[in-house]
């Protein structure tokens, strides 16, 4: 494990543990369905959210929320979309789905976790 | 949950109902149009998500999609930015359909991203088409107000914002807009600011506009540069007679239609004046375009078409008049539709009787090649000069009459008697669905046309020195009827003939 991925693993931690502070149940982390994997699924009352994860060490490429193109986006939508098919039973009781990103930012010191829900949509 | 709501779309002047639903379910989020949009509809998604959150309303993240039924017609423009929203909020539970059993409501409007309402074209055909299918009511857009509600019979229900037309929806309706006062309006017109007093001389060429305009025959003046044909022109919608209520709402239709209708002005009250420039193409002509509009031909319905220039028009778009001065209006044909717009116009062509445009005047020499003369004048043959009763050559007024010349009669009063004349044609020619002598094919003419011996000794005799034709002497015939009409005679007297004569031949230069 490189420093980069260290950085995405920590990433991912800082956000799920801001999710759970949050209210939020964690259905399922790094879920690997064929070749993608979503990052976290989570559940807080009616609400199913896929949670894609951007971790940022430096400010250099921008804002971490701006590298979910829209090429990653369609990879999360086509996996979320999976997932549900996979797991009829995760509808039940669940009003809107959603796709959020949390952004972990690092670029000034102490890492800070951003959650930004309806991030983005099926048609972009 | 699944909700609907009922809209419009426009194809040429007909309506077609279309039905917008609204469905939301919880899935992975998505909002999507489906039923043949075309890119201001697709484009509708972004207006609608936007005026929603703007409005105070919620916008859930969950699958929406949107139908516009049938799913056969093609969906054009953004008029169906409001039923969208009104849907899919009633689709959310955001709001409750108020009318419980006094009949359905329908919608049109355009969205803005802070949720007001922008004007869609073509509101007072849309209205008429809704009235006709029954609806009670139509939200609209407050700048189509006016317009729609010179329609009676539908419910009115202006809105400036979405909110105003939610807030309507929930009240069932609300208060509807009164019903605009056509009458007042049309007293209310202001005079036309041109007058044909303002012309001085040239009274033999405005008599002859006197005659064409009674009987709307088409007239082609030729004349040298500034001797006052597009001035003449200009002037004869205010000989003409003052649109009825019937006709002030065709021309309105028609100019709603194609975006033309001022947002202050809800109903046209002038006849037009079309005045294309001569590089107009063939579709800016007649009308066209994919998705077809009306064309000059058109906008003049009802009014003048002018054509400045006339052989330097294109062919292609000069052909293109056959079919609507013939049948007064146009058809445009497209893979999916045919639209027929009306299209009954005066025309009025002018030309220089020459390129230079000084053939056969007193001052100054023309200084064109023979060839190029041959060239000019050979442009204008063929069936179009056909349709052409009068031909009028507009000399350049001689000095003196234009120093001393006094001011002619006001448009007013010759408007009386043109008004007159066509009373008496009216009359004449009720029950054969033509209204105006111009339009009276050879079987009218016999039936209708009462010719004096000494008139019809006339025409003969012209028939043979002038070589008429037999089409050509019918085109006499209706233009002395004209005249005749213009003087109360019930008979057409050898006097008439021979002023329809006189506007006929064809002057030297032209042969």
């Amino acid at each position: 494990m490189n420093a980069r991925q260290r950085f995405g693993r920590a990433a991912e931690e800082a956000a799920a543990h801001h999710l759970t502070r949050t209210g939020w149940r964690l259905l399922g982390r790094n879920v690997r369905i064929g070749r993608g994997e979503l990052d976290i699924v989570a559940r807080r009352g009616p609400v199913l959210a896929f949670i894609e994860v951007k971790g940022r060490r430096t400010s250099t490429c921008g804002a971490p929320e701006d590298a979910v193109g829209p090429r990653k986006r369609r990879q999360v939508a086509r996996l979320a979309e999976l997932w549900l098919a996979a797991r009829p039973w995760a509808l039940r009781g669940v009003t809107d789905v959603r796709f959020d990103v949390i952004a972990v930012d690092a670029a000034s010191g102490a890492p800070r976790v951003r959650h930004l829900p309806a991030a983005f949509t099926l048609d972009g | 949950m699944l909700a609907h709501f009922a809209s419009e779309a426009l194809s040429g002047l007909d309506g077609s109902a279309v039905e917008v639903e609204a469905d939301v379910v919880a899935a992975a989020p998505a909002f999507s149009i489906v039923g043949l949009p075309d890119a201001a509809v697709q484009e509708s998604r972004e207006r609608v998500r936007a005026a929603i959150v703007n409005s105070c309303f919620e916008f859930p993240s969950r699958r929406i999609t949107v139908n516009l039924a049938p799913a056969d017609l093609r969906k054009e423009g953004p008029s169906f930015d409001l039923p969208i929203a009104l849907a899919f909020l009633l689709a959310t539970g955001q709001v409750q359909d108020g009318c419980d059993g006094r009949g359905p409501l329908a919608a049109v409007g355009e969205l803005g991203l802070d949720g007001g309402l922008r004007p869609v074209s073509g509101a007072l055909a849309l209205a008429e088409s809704l009235r006709r299918r029954g609806v009670r009511g139509l939200l609209l857009p407050s700048a189509n107000a006016a317009e729609a509600s010179l329609v009676t019979g539908l419910e009115v229900l202006p809105a400036a914002t979405l909110a105003e037309a939610v807030a309507r929806l929930a009240a069932g309706g609300g208060e509807a807009a009164p019903p605009a006062d056509l009458s007042a309006l049309l007293c209310a017109a202001p005079a036309p600011d041109a007058d044909l007093s303002d012309i001085v001389g040239q009274d033999q060429v405005k008599r002859a506009l006197e005659v064409a305009v009674a009987g709307a025959h088409n007239v082609l003046m030729s004349g040298p540069p500034g001797a006052g044909k597009t001035m003449l022109a200009r002037r004869l919608p205010s000989i003409m007679p003052v649109l009825t209520r019937a006709e002030a709402i065709e021309v309105t239709r028609i100019y709603s239609i194609a975006g033309l209708l001022p947002a202050d002005v809800p109903l046209v009250t002038q006849r037009p004046f079309r005045a294309p420039h001569h590089t107009i193409s063939s579709p800016g002509l007649v009308g066209g375009g994919g998705t077809p509009r009306p064309g000059e031909v058109s906008l003049g319905h009802l009014g003048v078409l002018f054509l400045d220039e006339f052989p330097e028009f294109r062919l292609s778009a000069l052909e293109g008049l056959r079919q609507p001065l013939e049948d007064g209006e146009v058809t445009i044909s497209r893979r999916l539709t045919s639209v027929t717009f009306p299209a009954r116009i005066m025309l009025v062509a002018a030309m220089n009787p020459c390129p230079c445009g000084y053939l056969g005047d007193r001052g100054q020499e023309c200084s064109c090649p023979a060839h190029r003369l041959h060239q000019y004048s050979s442009r204008l043959s063929g069936p179009l000069l056909d349709r052409i009763d009068l031909r009028l050559e507009v000399p350049r007024v001689p000095p003196r009459e234009r120093r001393d010349g006094g001011l002619g009669e006001a448009s007013a009063v010759v408007r009386a008697r043109v008004e007159l004349a066509r009373a008496r044609q009216l009359h004449r020619l009720a029950g054969t669905g033509v209204y105006a002598n111009a339009h009276m094919n050879a079987r009218h003419l016999r039936r209708l046309c009462v010719l004096e011996a000494a008139a019809t000794a006339l025409l003969d005799r012209a028939y043979e020195r002038l070589r008429l034709s037999a089409r050509a002497c019918d085109r006499v015939v209706k233009v002395a009827q004209t005249i005749a009409d213009l003087e109360a005679s019930p008979t057409i007297r050898s006097a008439h003939v021979a002023e329809s004569l006189s506007y006929r031949t064809r002057s030297r230069h032209e042969r």
